[in-house]
């Protein structure tokens, strides 16, 4: 039976989850072209966050609700989380900004105010 | 419209440009060129010249410079044929001739345009394409110049096939071409947004407000399924495992997604799914999924419910939190510092060491930082032997652990490296992560923050009070009032600026004072909102901070804090908006706390302290044993009333030292003031000149010496023992002074013991008194000697108990009789020998008034109740004064020489034989009552002073005073009268003798005066 890997972590920016390794090794799979975390761990430690609640996965980004109300359209089918908590920093921020993603922190506070 | 064509069509021109040289230049590759385009090209157009001659463009900028030439002159070339191709159908769009050159460019371009759309279609979106046309229209239309390419172009176009098209594309290039114009500007912002996004991603979507995701009827639906709680991240990464796993199999799974939410959630996985029946085959097989309840939908408007993410509290530096394990489990801890990432903190906290005073020296070494065996090893400290927690002292650490200390260079000195932490002033410093600790109903206590309140250089504390606020803050909110001005500011109506109309459960309804919504009333959850308040407003601190029922003029608002002027000491507060209201009062109260400066309060069995400051939450409080300590009001077990009388002490020579004399310390410092406590053997006094502790100092009491006592008292104040000056008729000068003792000394007769001189210890009976000797029969010789009374003591002949320790004082101003007796066996035996007169109405006195004796009447009770009252005073010497009763019955008999009166002798008999018994209840009771009779005024003499009563009676002086007053008159029929009241409680029953005697005392008495 698979078991849930350790050390995970998930993206700040679209709440991919995967073990640390990974992010190292290979980034994260949407947002790599600006966050740039592969080879560099202290890109991972700053970007992805190791305290997030709420797994998904997702079988289908494109036609699924959860998928669109968690803006994940368009991303790579995986794991995702509900909730990560942690903020981008600045530079990275800007960097995804930079490539035309409009950073949007994941840690809840854009949607208290419904 | 025509502008706006041509500006449209000049991209289309440019792709013509674009395309157009492109032959010429790719003419030499054209067999390489040609295969990439050939599957287009055969079902966009007839003619595979043309795409051909195009396929190349898709490197259009490195061939734009070159091709430009050529390009023009395509174009001239172009336009004369183009308009002769034309001319016939196109008899509308000849209106203008350059436009229809550029219709005709663009028709030609047309196709390519498909093309080419359609190949990069994948990357790029239909408005991004016109905005790069619309991009490179100015380069283009610089170079226009190119021709040559022209020709060919015709050449290799079938004249019909391009006409064919023509009227299609043409009206398909209206269609675009108005909408391209709608677009156009959003198109050019959006281009500038993600003109160079060359992969779709979540992030276009990130625009949408998550309202308008909320599902619709087409959204797949949600599932339930239980699960064992605790697995269902394990399910959920089977259930993605399986999800790659089966993706390229023949049947793929067919949910959408699966989630879990943990915490309240938990125990259940979310499966989205198009059909229900999509489910099963999806999970089956997964373990801890609970397949024996089927699955439960979620009702669509639940669905957002599932994924709501809560902000967890924003931490910031200052906040307080506590340890949720590990040795400083339970702790308040501070943070210093988050990391960038927000998953860790650098905590301040009060370290718990115990410097290696209770490590095993016999223990085997371990590895301290536990790699591999080490950690193993570590043996599990039990939680109750966790050191206290105390700040870090390097003296400490360097007893037994120098090798682990070492001193950390830099500015502040006192800062340490100690076993591998780091302390700073005293406390740990520390990174933990935020889930190992608390954060939300953290409530420090006041003492525990004290502690973090790091002492300045001044001494003054600074407590950070604003960020014990945020973690106090509650989630409530502030309370808000009708009335209260408010501000919404986050939601979609932030901004509003209102007045709360009604405030029920957390909504308040706002009427809009501002804006568009002007008059309107709006409703919002009391967490949008917040209070607000302009510059010059006057506010009052409602709760929630120190500062409460501080009122003030607001200086700044700044979000949602407030600074304010404080009208009591014109210093600046900041608080939070939510703890202020408009307030119409000024001044306030400081806040009133249970206990008041000065008061003596008892900290706990064995401490009481003196209240010397008075803060909001705090008192600062000097105890017994000059320790100043600060502390809340839940510290101090109750306060101590001070007693009726004030308690008193004696100073080092023994003098009375009682609450408001004034004091000198003994040595010392000599400070001096009033008392302001006393407590068992300590004194706490203020001083005037000093201001340190608000002037109170503590010494025990001999340890002072004083030095003015309240009101004039020096020394030992016998004034207290004055019972005359006390009780009921305190106030009251006394009728008459008690007249000098005459007669007979009623220490005669009485057993004394010698308390000092080389008779020390003697016991003997006196035979005879002077004012101040006294003639004593010592039992042990038969030898009389005299002997100042001063160095007498009175004691009991039975118990050999001290009855008075000093002779002298014997028989002074003692009152007689038990307490109270006098007053109601007074009364008594008169209502008792008249019968008649009601017994309650005093009974004695309406005898003498009956008898028509107001004046002696109305002395009579005045008399007794004074004795009576003076009674009681001497509770202790009861028996003593019976005792003295039994002098002055004695003196009376004697005095007056009255046979009847020897009663006094009876009981003198009584008392001489030594028996107390008799003498006692006749002192008691018997005694008095039959003095009452006799005389109506005895018993009131012989409670003043035994002295009196003969005097009275009897002798000359006094009574002759009285009786020549109306008591005479008085008098005789009272006497006559009684005579007979008292033969008849002749037969009272303890001392039948007494009265009978007494009354034939009376009556000889009374006919003699007469």
């Amino acid at each position: 039976m698979s078991q849930v890997p350790r050390s995970l972590r998930a993206c700040l920016v679209c709440s991919y989850v995967q073990p640390q390794s990974k992010f190292v090794k290979q980034g994260c799979p949407n947002c790599e072209t600006f966050l740039e975390m592969s080879g560099s761990s202290d890109s991972v430690a700053d970007c992805t966050s190791e305290v997030f609640e709420g797994l998904i996965t997702v079988n289908d980004t494109e036609n699924s609700w959860v998928a669109k109300w968690q803006r994940l359209i368009g991303y790579v089918p995986g794991i995702y989380a509900t909730q990560v908590n942690g903020v981008l920093p600045e530079e990275f921020a800007a960097a995804a900004e930079n490539a035309g993603v409009r950073y949007i922190p994941r840690d809840g506070s854009a949607n208290n105010d419904e | 419209m025509s502008a706006n064509f041509l500006d449209q069509e000049f991209p289309d021109e440019e792709d013509e440009d674009d395309f157009n040289p492109q032959p010429e230049v790719g003419s030499d590759d054209e067999a390489d060129a040609k295969p990439n385009v050939e599957a287009d090209d055969d079902e966009d157009e007839p003619s595979s010249e043309r795409p051909r001659a195009r396929s190349a463009p898709k490197d259009e900028d490195d061939l734009k410079e070159e091709d430009g030439d050529g390009v023009n002159a395509a174009d001239g070339e172009d336009e004369g044929e183009a308009d002769g191709e034309e001319d016939p159908q196109g008899g509308d769009e000849e209106e203008d001739e350059e436009e229809d050159e550029d219709e005709e460019d663009e028709d030609e371009e047309q196709p390519s345009r498909k093309r080419r759309k359609r190949r990069r279609n994948q990357f790029i979106d239909v408005e991004a394409e016109v905005d790069e046309d619309d991009e490179e229209e100015p380069e283009e239309e610089d170079d226009m110049p190119g021709e040559e390419m022209h020709p060919d172009d015709l050449q290799e176009l079938p004249p019909g096939a391009d006409r064919d098209d023509r009227m299609h594309r043409e009206l398909d290039r209206q269609r675009e071409r108005q909408e391209a114009m709608d677009v156009e500007e959003t198109a050019a912002r959006l281009k500038e947004r993600y003109g160079r996004q060359a992969r779709a991603g979540g992030a276009g979507s990130a625009i949408v407000p998550q309202k308008l995701l909320m599902p619709g009827v087409n959204d797949p639906r949600i599932w339930r399924l239980k699960c064992r709680p605790g697995k269902e991240r394990e399910i959920i990464f089977a259930i993605q495992h399986r999800i790659v796993e089966r993706s390229k199999s023949r049947e793929p799974v067919q949910i959408f997604s699966a989630l879990e939410r943990s915490g309240p959630m938990g125990g259940s996985i979310y499966v989205e799914a198009a059909r229900q029946d999509d489910i099963m085959p999806a999970l089956e097989g997964i373990t801890h999924i609970f397949f024996g309840t089927k699955p439960q939908l979620i009702p669509v408007e639940e669905m957002p419910d599932l994924l709501r993410t809560r902000k967890t509290k924003q931490l910031e530096a200052g906040m307080y939190v506590r340890y949720k394990r590990g040795l400083y489990a339970g702790d308040l801890a501070q943070i210093e510092d988050i990391e960038p990432n927000g998953t860790e903190v650098e905590l301040k906290v009060v370290p718990r060491l115990d410097y290696g005073l209770n490590e095993d020296a016999n223990a085997p070494i371990v590895e301290q930082d536990g790699q591999g065996g080490g950690k193993r090893k570590r043996v599990q400290k039990p939680f109750s032997a966790r050191p206290a927690a105390r700040l870090f002292s390097e003296n400490e650490a360097k007893k037994r652990h120098s090798k682990y200390l070492q001193s950390q260079g830099g500015l502040s000195r006192n800062a340490w490296t100690y076993q591998g932490k780091d302390y700073r002033d005293g406390f740990l410093l520390e990174r933990v992560k935020i889930s190992a600790l608390q954060t939300e109903n953290v409530n420090p206590t006041l003492e525990e923050v004290t502690r973090f309140a790091a002492g300045a250089e001044d001494g003054t504390e600074n407590l950070d009070l604003a960020a014990l606020a945020a973690t106090l803050k509650t989630s409530a909110g502030a309370d808000y009032l009708p009335g209260d001005k408010v501000e919404i500011f986050r939601g979609e109506q932030n901004g509003l600026i209102g007045r709360a109309t009604e405030v029920y459960g957390e909504v308040v309804r706002i009427r809009v004072e501002d804006g568009p919504l002007r008059g309107q009333t709006v409703e919002a959850p009391k967490r949008d909102l917040r209070k607000l308040f302009k510059e010059g407003d006057h506010v009052k601190v409602i709760g929630g901070s120190k500062y409460q029922d501080e009122v003030g003029m607001v200086v700044k608002t700044k979000d949602n804090r407030v600074t304010i002027l404080t009208d009591s000491t014109q210093t600046e507060i900041s608080v939070f908006s939510k703890d202020l209201r408009e307030a119409t009062d000024s001044g306030g109260v400081v806040g009133a706390s249970k206990y008041d400066l000065f008061d003596l309060v008892q900290l706990d069995a064995s401490t009481v302290g003196c209240v010397i400051k008075v803060d909001r939450e705090s008192l600062r409080v000097i105890d017994q044993l000059s320790n100043i300590k600060t502390l809340l009001p839940s510290n101090i077990s109750n306060k101590i009333e001070r007693r009726r009388d004030g308690g008193s002490a004696a100073d080092r020579l023994g003098q009375e030292v009682k609450v408001g004399d004034a004091v000198k310390e003994y040595g010392g410092e000599g400070k001096s003031g009033p008392v302001l406590h006393i407590h068992r053997n300590f004194i706490f006094a203020q001083s005037r000149e000093s201001r340190e502790n608000a002037g109170v100092w503590v010494a025990r009491c001999n340890n002072v010496e004083i030095s003015a006592a309240k009101g004039g008292r020096v020394g030992t104040d016998l004034t207290k023992m004055n019972t005359a000056l006390r009780g009921p008729n305190g106030g009251a000068p006394a009728p008459m002074p008690p007249p000098q003792q005459k007669g007979r000394d009623r220490l005669i007769g009485r057993t004394v013991r010698i308390r000092m001189g080389p008779q020390k210890g003697m016991i003997g009976i006196v035979k005879d008194a002077t004012d101040d000797s006294a003639t004593i029969e010592l039992h042990a010789k038969n030898k009389k000697l005299p002997i100042r009374k001063d160095k007498l003591a009175v004691i009991d002949p039975t118990s050999g108990n001290v009855i008075a320790p000093d002779a002298s004082m014997f028989g002074s101003g003692r009152p007689s009789g038990p307490p109270g007796r006098g007053g109601p066996m007074g009364g008594q035996t008169p209502g008792r020998g008249f019968g008649g007169p009601p017994p309650g109405a005093g009974g004695r006195t309406p005898a003498y008034l009956g008898g028509g004796g107001g004046g002696i009447g109305g002395r009579t009770p005045t008399w007794k109740q004074d004795s009576g009252a003076r009674t009681p005073a001497y509770g202790g010497a009861t028996s003593y004064g019976g005792g003295q009763t039994a002098y002055g019955g004695g003196q009376t008999a004697y005095g007056g020489g009255a046979t009847s009166y020897g009663g006094g002798s009876v009981w003198g008999g009584g008392g001489g034989g030594g028996g107390m018994s008799t003498w006692n209840p006749n002192a008691g009771g018997g005694r008095t009552p039959a003095y009452l009779g006799g005389g109506s005024k005895t018993p009131a003499y012989t409670g003043m002073d035994a002295a009196p009563t003969p005097g009275f009676q009897d002798s000359a002086p006094t009574p002759g005073g009285n009786f020549d007053q109306p008591t005479p008159g008085a008098w005789k029929p009272g006497q006559y009268q009684t005579p007979a009241a008292y033969n008849t409680p002749g037969g009272f029953p303890e001392t039948p003798g007494p009265y009978s005697a007494e009354t034939p005392a009376a009556h000889d008495d009374g006919p003699r005066y007469d």
